[in-house]
């Protein structure tokens, strides 16, 4: 099963994908088809959003680092989610603004000391997100920080949540970048150098994970820096393609 | 009662950008910092407990930095130092807790945000007169710790205006102005008491037992 949130007649509901998933079927047992859809971040209001940076062995020897003991974990505002077939603003001297492609693993219920054996119960489902990163603006202060990573919308999420259930291995994934059709990302899950459990467990051990928290677990290799009007494909298998497009920022 | 983001600020303390000038030169700086320097507290970080902040069995003392909370009413996008606060509702005393870390270059999420590490006082009317008011912490019934957001290297208005020229302070975020860099600890079984003339004080305590 998969759930999507989308704007219709004024409201954020969460609809499910039905009829291979060319239908949208809200709650109210209302449907319409997925192409007139409008999308939003499959997100809980109020979740707490992670992110790992350096979490992919070859994206960690790509940027030149070792890898760090501990994770490296940022947080993200709701402010910078949008949806499917979105829009993300790329300031004019962004010229270093590359696309990372990453897998999300949302709390489906209260997680607090689980073991990594037990944790992957706690995952409801997973979904994509596309979280830039503009190198130009990082600075060595809470790195990454927000002015690299907590931009309004410069983090697609969705296109929905894919049940847990029906990814019974999320460390077997591929994961692919396309920009303007060309593949810039091309990597596996299976090289996370803390998987989604161990994720779990970690963050777990000092803080209690609640539903609808999203876990965005990092970025394989393939920095490919971005222009304004390139349409930004991210794809995860067995969940599926999450689109974006870079506008110009208006000048102020 | 916070329906949106909570982010809050480090070195923005006069004193202690003063005390830090060479380490900024040094690695793993290399540069002062251009940006404000931010951090969100997720919302773990609000649940509380009839009984009193527990402290994980990793800890034997937390540092508490009482600072200002302003609770936006209206969205902050890329506004002028001169309107910024207009955006500000309300505001209330607000005690950051974190696990004692000298380092700033990774994000400090698991030394800020554990369960209960965010005790908000009620929240009253925004008065900016508040900005001179001294913010007092007791601990177990004596004064331990003083300070002003005059201390503040960078006040709210500017503040929230060079937030704003990169990201959103929405409606229902709070903003948490600046935390003194000699903040006091407490310990396992203390009452902590935060006020400031103008707003509603604010009580905790932390659990005597350690947990599990």
């Amino acid at each position: 099963m998969k759930r999507a949130r989308i704007a219709h007649k004024g409201s954020a509901v969460w609809a499910d994908l039905v009829k291979n998933d060319t239908v949208l079927r809200l709650g109210n047992g209302e449907t319409l088809p997925v192409a007139t859809a409008h999308w939003l971040p499959p997100v809980t209001p109020g979740a707490s959003i992670f992110a790992l940076g350096l979490n992919y062995a070859d994206h960690v020897k790509e940027l030149g680092f070792k890898t760090k003991e501990p994770p490296l974990v940022f947080l993200k505002g709701a402010n910078t989610l949008v949806g499917h077939q979105g829009e993300t603003a790329r300031p004019t001297d962004a010229n270093q603004m590359h696309p990372e492609c990453e897998l999300v693993a949302v709390i489906g219920t209260p997680a607090r000391n689980v073991r990594a054996e037990d944790a992957l119960r706690h995952v409801g489902g997973y979904a994509i997100a596309c979280d830039y990163a503009i190198r130009e603006y990082l600075e060595n202060y809470y790195r990454p920080n927000l002015r690299v990573k907590n931009r309004d919308a410069t983090t697609p999420l969705g296109p929905w949540i894919v049940e847990a259930g029906d990814i019974p291995d999320p460390q077997n994934l591929a994961l692919r970048t396309f920009v303007n059709g060309q593949r810039v990302q091309d990597g596996s899950t299976a090289d996370m150098v803390l998987d989604v459990a161990g994720l779990i467990a970690y963050l777990s051990q000092t803080m209690t994970l609640l539903p609808g928290d999203m876990i965005l677990t990092g970025t394989p290799q393939g920095v490919h820096f971005c222009a304004a009007g390139d349409e930004v494909i991210c794809e995860i298998e067995g969940i599926g393609r999450l689109a974006n497009r870079l506008v110009a920022e208006l000048a102020p | 009662m916070i329906a949106g983001n909570i982010y809050g600020v480090v070195l923005n303390d006069r004193p202690q950008l003063a005390q830090m000038a060479d380490a900024f030169a040094m690695p793993p700086y290399k540069a002062p910092p251009q940006a404000p320097v931010l951090y969100l507290k997720t919302r773990n970080c609000l649940m509380t407990r009839a009984d009193g902040i527990a402290l994980d069995a990793d800890l034997t003392e937390v540092e508490i930095a009482a600072t200002l909370g302003l609770m936006f009413g209206g969205a902050a996008t890329k506004v002028s130092s001169a309107n910024a606060l207009d955006c500000v509702a309300s505001v209330c005393l607000a005690l950051d807790i974190s696990e004692p870390e000298s380092s700033y270059y990774r994000p400090a999420v698991r030394q800020r945000c554990r369960d209960g590490f965010l005790p908000l006082g009620q929240p009253g009317s925004f008065d900016r007169n508040l900005f001179g008011a001294d913010i007092i912490t007791s601990v177990n019934g004596a004064k331990v710790h003083a300070w002003s957001p005059q201390r503040l290297a960078c006040d709210a208005a500017t503040l929230i205006a060079d937030i704003s020229s990169f990201m959103t302070l929405a409606a229902g975020d709070l903003l948490l102005i600046g935390l003194p860099h000699d903040a006091p600890h407490a310990k396992r079984g203390d009452q902590v008491h935060i006020r400031c003339t103008g707003l509603a004080p604010l009580a905790i305590r932390f659990q005597s037992a350690t947990t599990a």
